[in-house]
């Protein structure tokens, strides 16, 4: 079974990864979903769901790390209105 | 160290083809140069297009027109696209036998999305032209008994268009009106059944006011009377549950980029039990049951199938986020403004979508007002016109009021913030816009409008 320190390093990487989205709404979405991803699952015992959620979770990381990489290389030119501070 | 810092700034420059050139880079002549070359190029952070100035990228409502890609989709469909180019339709080779994999498992993605059987998803350009194989091919392949087709007059212009299409080539068409919430009378549909009526067409969720149709009963109408029905449910498929054997349909419409997949993809569910058979719009190779000829977009058709697949999993952690959204926008705009009306049934609809009609505000002067929002009065096909959307017309909406409707989008990648801004503009542009209004000053002396004689000039 994972141990809960694993548990919580995976979730910090997965918000570390998703924090170097240059596009505002995907870095936004990226650390919503993890958080309530994790915090649904926060209450599993049953050893084989949790190893699940786990391995699901660490395939994620994998497509974050991939598509934040891809995403970088194509930032947006310009920020989204959200960024920028309006008078 | 001065050449590096030359390099560097061409190389800055060189990289923002359209974008901003900042300011401190006037200096050098390649950006001075590059600026001159560019009508967009100016200040850090704002953009110039078409006379509009906006100082960054608008927030985007508008998930009814198009949504984004999610990057999930985007990861899915990029090892295949690089690696696996054959043509799914190759029987002799590897590079055949792996793209075809790859299309059959979109396929079963697909399917399980809407409850049918793989075999019964053909995939297409996208959801018109699966409209208009629906309409047309269903009618034209038995043309020799059957001469009538049902729609109603909320129908999405490509339904409409193919109706009037077959309506030159002598078949009769009723398109039915919609009571004032946006929802079809069941009755009058029972009512407008005839036994030469070849197909009955009714949208599931609507795009510009999204009701929600009353999915199984019009299925069970269709059924009683033994009639085709066909629905078009590219707003509907992934964000509502939808299942084709409960809701009795014979064929289904769908599209990609309305559930954060690809553009340029979608499908048209045929049923197969009992068969319901169709002259295909294309003819040639005989690909997907010889409905559709030609190549499969193998890579779009896998995005298609990722972003349903992603739906799927993620259709109720998306409709709390959305909902809960959805009644921010409203309760804020409600806060502070009065006038302000839903546009469509409010119990029977997709939360994603919000069609608020603003009373005494003129609505061009309100969306050019709110260029850091990207949301829009209608549909995309139409808001190049002035007119106001048919849709509205058809709810018997006042033609004031229709001309003052926005329609809100929310989606996946909407956050609170931006709603809360949305919110704070549209509130500031309608509040400035009735303050120059004499209409509404008149209301607020208690005059009726609707009373006013106006004299003619």
């Amino acid at each position: 079974m994972v141990s809960r320190s694993e548990v919580l390093s995976l979730c910090r990487a997965l918000l570390r990864a998703g924090r170097q989205f240059p596009h505002y709404n995907l870095r936004e979405y990226t650390k919503r979903r993890t958080l309530d991803g994790f915090r649904m699952n926060k209450n599993l015992t049953d050893q084989s769901k949790v190893n699940e959620a786990y391995a699901e979770a660490k395939a994620q990381l994998v497509v974050v790390e991939r598509t934040v990489k891809l995403y970088s290389l194509y930032p947006p030119k310009t920020k989204n209105i959200m960024e920028v501070k309006l008078q | 160290m001065a050449s590096k810092v030359i390099s560097s700034t061409i190389r800055r420059a060189l990289s923002k083809p359209h974008g901003a050139v900042s300011r401190r880079h006037h200096l050098s002549t390649v950006a001075a140069a590059a600026a001159a070359d560019t009508s967009t190029a100016y200040e850090d952070e704002s953009i110039l297009m078409k006379g509009v100035r906006i100082s960054g990228r608008p927030l985007y409502l508008d998930m009814q027109a198009t949504t984004p890609i999610d990057p999930r989709v985007f990861d899915a469909m990029n090892d295949s696209g690089i690696n696996e180019y054959g043509n799914p339709h190759s029987r002799t080779h590897l590079y055949g036998w792996e793209a075809e994999n790859a299309v059959e498992v979109a396929r079963i993605q697909v399917a399980k999305l809407i409850g049918a059987s793989p075999k019964e998803i053909i995939f297409m350009s996208g959801a018109t032209e699966a409209n208009n194989t629906a309409v047309k091919g269903v009618m034209h392949f038995y043309r020799d008994t059957k001469k009538h087709v049902i729609t109603t007059q909320t129908e999405h212009k490509c339904v409409l268009d193919s109706c009037r299409h077959l309506q030159q080539e002598g078949f009769e068409v009723t398109y039915l009106p919609v009571k004032t919430d946006g929802l079809v009378d069941l009755e009058m549909l029972r009512e407008a059944i005839r036994p030469d009526t070849g197909l009955v067409s009714i949208m599931a969720v609507n795009n510009e006011i999204g009701v929600i149709q009353p999915m199984e009963e019009i299925g069970m109408i269709c059924k009683e009377h033994n009639v085709p029905f066909h629905t078009d449910a590219a707003q509907a498929i992934g964000k509502i549950p939808v299942d084709v054997k409960k809701w009795n349909i014979a064929l289904m419409s769908m599209s990609g980029h309305k559930i954060y997949g690809p553009k340029g993809v979608g499908a048209l569910f045929v049923r197969r039990r009992p068969r319901i058979r169709l002259e295909p719009l294309m003819n040639g190779g005989g690909q997907e049951r010889g409905l559709r000829s030609g190549t499969a977009s193998t890579q779009q058709i896998l995005g298609f199938g990722a972003a349903c697949e992603l739906a799927m999993r993620e259709m109720e952690y998306d409709e709390k986020w959305i909902k809960g959204l959805q009644e921010r926008l409203l309760n804020g705009v409600r806060e502070k403004l009065d006038g302000v009306v839903v546009n469509g049934s409010m119990e029977s609809r997709y939360s994603g979508n919000l069609n608020l009609s603003f009373a005494y505000v003129e609505g061009e002067s309100l969306l050019m007002g709110l260029k850091e929002v990207a949301v829009s009065s209608g549909s995309a096909c139409t808001s190049a016109s002035l007119e106001p959307s048919y849709v509205l017309r058809a709810l018997g909406v006042d033609e004031d009021m229709a001309h003052t409707s926005i329609r809100f989008g929310i989606g996946r990648f909407t956050t609170k913030e931006e709603i809360d801004k949305a919110v704070e503009l549209t509130v500031r542009q309608v509040v400035k816009l009735r303050e120059m209004s004499p209409l509404y000053e008149m209301v607020k002396e208690g005059i009726d409008i609707k009373n006013i004689q106006w004299s003619q000039h």
